[in-house]
Parts: C-alpha cells; sequence; structure tokens
C-alpha cells in the first residue's frame, strides 16, 4: 500500500512539472491573441484582428514599434479594427532559418521581411509571397527600385532598404593629395602610384569573413555584364555559360589585393571599419552598410562613395543598384486585408518619410523627400547620371562559394583557373537543384 | 509476482521523464534525419521527393569539398586522440606524483575547461591575430609573428593548440581516478623486485588503468569527430576551406549555399555511422585487453 501511494504521487508530480511546463507556453500563446475589449466603441463593436510580422532587425526596434502604434491608431480610427501586433524581431543570423521553419510548419507570419536580390526567387518559386501589383504603393515606387521587387513581372514586396555602392574612399586622405575617384583601371593605377608616394596604403583588405571577398563578384559580373555582356546572366541560368568570359575581372581584383593592407586572412569587417576610420588605407572595397560602425569610431569621418572601374573603358565604372530588406505578405494570411493595409501604409503620403529617415534608409518611392546622408546623395548623382546597373541577381550559392574561393585566391590556394571553375560547377548544381 | 511488476512499472515511470527527453529531442529528430537523407527538401519547397540513395552516392563519389573535408577530419582526430591523452595522461601523473599543491595543480590544469569552447575559440582568435604579433614585435621573438589563422599552414596548429587547452582538463580528471584506483602494494612489489619507474609505470600502472584509458580514447575519438566550434569561432573553416572539417561541411550545406536539407542530412548520417563504426572497433579491442586487480 504504502509503495503504490509513493508511485502515484511521485507519477502525479511528475505529470503536473510535464504539463506546467507545455501548458505554460500554450497560455502564452492564448494570451497574446485574446485582445482586450475595447470599452469605445458606441454599439458597433470593434473586429479583433491579430497580425503576426516578423521583422529580423533587433537593431532598429523602437523606430518599427513607433510606427506600429501610428498603424494601430489608423485602423481603430478608420476601420473600427482592434490590431494586437505580435512582433517577432530574431538576430539576421538565426532569422532565416526560424522564417524557414515557420514557412514550412504552416505557421507563416502575415508580414515578413526579406531579401530582395537573394532571396525572392527561391520565396516566390515555393509560393510564399502574395502578388502585390495591384496595390496603391506600386505606383508610387521609382522605376529604378520597382524592378527589383519584381519577378515574372509581379510585383511582391515593398522594398525597404536600398543600397547604392561600389567602393568607399577617405575623403580626407583624397582631398588633401588632391585625388579623384578615378574612372578607368589605368587612373586607378595612378591613384595608387600617388599613395603609395605619401606612405599610404591604398586598400584595406578584410577577408576574414567570406562574404567581403565575395562584394567582388556582383560589382565586377555586374558591370561587365552590364556593360558588354547583356545576356550573361540569363545564359548562366540557362546553364548556356561560362565564368570564362568574364576573365576580365580578375585585373582590378589582383591590383586590389597586390596593393593592400597585411593580414587580411586575420581582419573582419567590424575592426575594419575601426582601421578605415583611423585612416590605416584610403580605400575599401565595401558598401555603405558598415557607415554607422566607421562614424562610431570616428564621427567626423568623412565617407566617399564610388563606382569600382574595372578596365579602361569608363562606360563600365558604374555604381551598384540593390535592394535587400523587403516587406513581404503571406498568401496563407488569415488577416490579408489588414496585412495588405499593414505594407500599403508603409509609403503612406504622411508617414512614409519620418518613417524611412528615422530607419536611415534610401529614399525608394516618389513621395520620398528627406535628405539622405552625404554618400548616399554621392551615389545618387552617378546614378542620376545613367552610371548604374542593377545587382546581378546571380544565386546565393554561387555568392558563397566565390566569398571562399576568392579567399584561397588570395592566399595563392586557387588559380584563376580554378575560380571560373568552381564558379561555373556552383552554377550549374543550383539550375540541376533548382530547376 | 504482483510485486515484480510493480517493481517494474515503478521503475518505469521513475525513468520516464528523462525518456520522454531523449525520445522527443534525440530519437525522433534523429530518426526524422534519417527519413529526409532520403529525399531532396530544401528546407523551404512544400513538396518534395524521394531519391532513396541518391544522396548517399552524390556525397562520397562526386562531391570533392565534403571528400576533403573527411581527410581533413581524419587527419585532426589522430592527432586529437594522440596528443589529447598523452598530454592529460602525463598531467595526470604530474600531479598524483606530487606532495603539495596537488589541488593548486588540479584547478589551473581543469580551469580551461570550465570556459565554453566557441568562447575559448574567440578569446583564442585575439590571441593569435592581436596578441602573438605585438609580442613577437616586443620580444624580437619574430617566429611568433606568423598568420596563425589566417594562413593554412598554420591554422591547423592553432586549432589544434586550442581544443588541446580546452579539451586536456577533462581527460586528466579521469586518468586521475585511474591512478588513484591503482593499489600502491602492487607497485611496491615492483620496487621490491627490482623495476625502474619508467618500467613500473610501463609494465605495471598502465595495464591498471586500461578501463581509464578505453573510455578517455572513446570519448576524445566522438567529440574530435564532432569538431564544430573551435574551427567555426577560430577561422570559420577558412580561407576558402582549408580548415573545413566535416561537420562544418555537413553545416554549410544545410544553411548556406543551396539549402540541401536532404543531402545535408545524408552527409551527417554518414559522420555518424563512421564514428560508429570506429568506436566499436576501438572499444571491443580494448576491452579484451583490461586487467583486473
Amino acid at each position: 500500500m504504502k509503495k503504490s501511494s509513493l508511485v502515484v504521487a511521485s507519477l502525479l508530480l511528475l505529470m503536473s512539472v510535464l504539463l506546467a511546463a507545455c501548458g505554460g507556453s500554450n497560455a502564452n500563446n492564448g494570451n497574446s491573441s485574446s485582445s482586450s475589449p475595447q470599452g469605445g466603441g458606441e454599439g458597433v463593436k470593434a473586429r479583433e484582428v491579430t497580425l503576426k510580422l516578423f521583422i529580423p532587425q533587433p537593431r532598429l526596434k523602437d523606430e518599427y514599434d513607433a510606427f506600429i502604434q501610428k498603424f494601430v491608431e489608423k485602423e481603430k480610427a478608420e476601420k473600427n479594427i482592434d490590431v494586437k501586433i505580435q512582433l517577432e524581431m530574431p538576430n539576421a543570423d538565426n532569422a532565416p532559418q526560424i522564417l524557414k521553419t515557420r514557412l514550412a510548419s504552416n505557421d507563416a507570419p502575415d508580414v515578413f521581411t526579406v531579401h530582395a536580390i537573394n532571396e525572392i526567387p527561391t520565396f516566390y518559386k515555393a509560393g510564399y509571397l502574395e502578388d502585390l501589383s495591384d496595390q496603391p504603393f506600386v505606383d508610387k515606387l521609382l522605376d529604378s527600385v520597382k524592378e527589383s521587387v519584381t519577378i515574372d513581372g509581379k510585383v511582391v514586396g515593398v522594398p525597404m532598404e536600398t543600397l547604392m555602392w561600389g567602393y568607399l574612399y577617405n575623403k580626407k586622405i583624397f582631398a588633401d593629395l588632391g585625388l579623384t575617384p578615378p574612372t578607368t583601371i589605368s587612373e586607378m593605377k595612378q591613384t595608387i602610384e600617388i599613395l603609395k608616394q605619401n606612405n599610404i596604403t591604398p586598400f584595406l583588405l578584410t577577408y576574414k569573413e567570406a562574404w567581403m571577398p565575395q562584394l567582388f563578384v556582383p560589382l565586377t559580373v555586374g558591370a561587365l555584364a552590364h556593360s558588354e555582356n547583356e545576356d550573361f546572366i540569363d545564359r548562366m541560368y540557362q546553364d548556356n555559360g561560362s565564368f570564362s568570359e568574364m576573365k576580365g575581372i580578375f585585373e582590378i581584383i589582383d591590383l586590389v589585393n597586390a596593393n593592400g593592407t597585411d593580414r587580411a586572412m586575420e581582419i573582419g569587417p567590424d575592426e575594419g571599419s575601426a582601421q578605415f576610420a583611423q585612416g590605416k588605407a584610403a580605400m575599401w572595397v565595401n558598401g555603405p552598410w558598415h557607415a554607422e560602425t566607421i562614424l562610431s569610431a570616428d564621427e567626423n569621418f568623412e565617407i566617399g562613395v564610388a563606382p569600382l572601374p574595372i578596365n579602361d573603358n569608363p562606360e563600365a565604372t558604374m555604381i551598384n543598384l540593390s535592394t535587400s530588406t523587403t516587406f513581404v505578405v503571406s498568401p496563407e494570411s488569415k488577416n490579408k486585408d489588414v496585412a495588405l493595409d499593414f505594407i500599403n501604409f508603409i509609403l503612406d503620403d504622411e508617414v512614409t518619410n519620418e518613417f524611412y529617415q528615422s530607419l536611415k534608409f534610401n529614399p525608394v518611392a516618389k513621395n520620398h523627400t528627406f535628405e539622405s546622408y552625404p554618400w548616399v546623395n554621392e551615389a545618387a548623382e552617378y546614378v542620376k547620371a545613367g552610371k548604374a546597373y542593377q545587382d546581378p541577381s546571380i544565386p546565393q550559392a554561387v555568392k558563397d562559394e566565390s566569398g571562399k574561393v576568392l579567399q584561397a585566391y588570395y592566399t595563392g590556394q586557387a588559380t584563376q583557373d580554378d575560380i571560373i571553375a568552381s564558379l561555373d560547377k556552383a552554377w550549374k548544381d543550383f539550375n540541376k537543384i533548382n530547376k | 509476482m504482483i510485486k515484480k511488476y510493480q517493481s517494474a512499472v515503478s521503475l518505469l515511470l521513475f525513468v520516464a521523464p528523462a525518456f520522454i527527453c531523449y525520445l522527443v529531442f534525440l530519437l525522433i529528430p534523429t530518426y526524422g534525419g534519417m527519413y529526409y537523407s532520403l529525399t531532396d527538401w530544401n528546407g523551404l519547397n512544400r513538396t518534395y521527393s524521394f531519391v532513396g540513395l541518391g544522396n548517399f552516392v552524390e556525397a562520397l563519389r562526386d562531391d570533392r569539398y565534403f571528400t576533403d573535408s573527411i581527410w581533413f577530419t581524419l587527419k585532426y582526430v589522430l592527432f586529437m586522440v594522440v596528443l589529447q591523452n598523452a598530454f592529460a595522461l602525463l598531467f595526470a601523473v604530474f600531479i598524483e606524483s606530487r606532495k603539495r599543491l596537488k589541488t593548486f595543480f588540479r584547478t589551473i590544469f581543469f580551469m580551461p575547461n570550465m570556459i565554453s569552447v566557441i568562447i575559448s575559440a574567440f578569446m583564442w582568435t585575439f590571441v593569435f591575430s592581436q596578441v602573438l604579433p605585438q609580442l613577437a614585435v616586443k620580444t624580437g621573438l619574430t617566429f611568433l609573428d606568423q598568420s596563425w589563422i589566417g594562413d593554412p599552414k598554420y591554422s591547423f596548429f592553432s586549432i589544434l593548440a586550442v581544443s588541446l587547452w580546452n579539451g586536456v582538463g577533462y581527460m586528466m580528471i579521469i586518468y586521475m581516478a585511474g591512478l588513484q584506483g591503482v593499489p600502491e602494494q602492487v607497485k611496491e612489489a615492483a620496487m621490491i623486485d627490482g623495476a625502474t619507474p619508467l618500467q613500473t609505470f610501463f609494465k605495471v600502472t598502465l595495464p591498471m588503468i586500461t578501463h581509464a584509458i578505453t573510455i578517455c580514447l572513446f570519448m576524445t575519438l566522438n567529440s574530435a569527430f564532432k569538431v564544430f566550434e573551435v574551427v567555426y569561432g577560430l577561422t570559420g573553416g577558412g580561407p576558402g576551406r582549408s580548415t573545413q572539417v566535416m561537420a562544418l561541411n555537413i553545416y554549410e550545406e544545410a544553411f548556406s549555399n543551396n539549402f540541401r536539407y536532404g543531402y545535408a542530412s545524408a552527409k551527417a548520417i554518414i559522420l555518424f555511422l563512421m564514428v560508429l563504426i570506429i568506436t566499436v572497433i576501438q572499444v571491443n579491442v580494448l576491452k579484451k585487453r583490461e586487467v583486473e586487480a
């Protein structure tokens, strides 16, 4: 009798512990989805809606919170809908995994973000992007930006972060030595000579993380393809091309590698930002996404953005236009009308300027009138003069491979032919797997 | 009869919570992985197709990077197993033979093990890339001024050094426990019979701690094959792919490149089978050599 009552008691204890663990998480979900009844409505009861947002940019939480607050107020005032927002803001490192898990288990957020150039093709093919072509915001987008969020003729997202980039240069060093950004590779060689004569290292090399040397590929391939080989990217997607057509890219890569800082394999972009701000090198093949880090090391630093020359053709020296973070809507959303209201509100005339400015993003629409950073304006000059091209839609797998193989190229473990062979193979594999 | 049934049931109930955790978080995902290894799922698509053993064939025949990583991992395992056990045994014998300061040495040799592996990897990245070059400049020992993690010639040894620094302490404790179990009378008897200390060690002590050696060899083999954090933190597999171990190759196959979950699961199963076979062989061989006091 004693033994069995001991067994039953311990069994009850264990069960209650397990149930508490499971029940706790259920209760949390339950609480957040149940909205508190509003006492304001007279007669017409407010419709209660839970909107699930997935925005992996925790560094901008405050700005998004302010925007969401305005949206909730607007929905309540105009449509008498009580919107309860469930906002997920994971770190950018884990976010792709979390998002894919949610999508695969049919638990998709109503509104989430993807990287326009890298992720829209795969997500669209898997059927996770709602067609937004008939939404009011579409007409407000600038044409060059609209192109980057269009696939198969359909607009599938609201672009948030756009980039105009080539390489960064230290404006003060250039001004002191009377230099202007070179327009051809011969001029670049002259610039390098002048810098070396003044004991300044021309280029900062930060190859510790593979995505830094990978930046060469969109810059050089994009410029070469746009100026000489227009259908290169399309042909590669059809297994009908080879990187041997792009041998010209190695000239600038070799030039940068030969005139750069030491110990490139041990410096990552964060440390590189600090070194660049300290004037350890005059130029850095990188985009302006590290601007804040550079400015936090030296707030008076003047960042310049210039297009990277590839060869002696000045027409090939252009700025790369690219779109990254883009808001999309899930076709499975149960509250699609509220989700669509949300994304249209992003470009709403009254709030959009303040919103984009607070996020420090570039203008993407015709109703964006705010002033941007000086380096953005500088890059925009090139774009206005027509010296820009869309970031080529190279598969992520090929970009990852190029980062690794360019690291090996720098340390002398791979030759140019190795690079061409492995990039061709990576693209063919991509085509085979994703046909 | 009823008493036996009751005691069996009560045993099961006590094991139940741990078993349920084990089932849900280890067994079911493992079987899930085995199932996905037979498909071509890419982690995102809603549908996928069954490819049978195609993934396994591709991994071993067509994937040059995977076979390179297998060789690199084997090289690492060989060095780690030999060096980790040798150092651990050395330190254990050293500590056991101390009369004073036993606890002090035991503590400082074990402390590196208490630091999480990834933290020590980041710590050592700083040492290798900043501290050693500065030291070389200040003291004139120029051989310290190498690119310890950027140069493929030296990065292997850097990874080895950090792994050893982190892992030796744990094995040392096990060896110390084994050494303490060797009865004094046997060692004294050997000394009376005229054995030198070295002979005593190899002919008397070592056979008596074979069970500790079996365990330590098994554990070092197991963890060396699965090495990930040290390489990820120190070199990221770079430069290029020169320090890419199997676990890192599988991780990149699944979570970057083409996101081939199914294919990466197949590679993970291959790793599992390799570790299983080698460990079974090793444990069986050494079990036969164990000697009871």
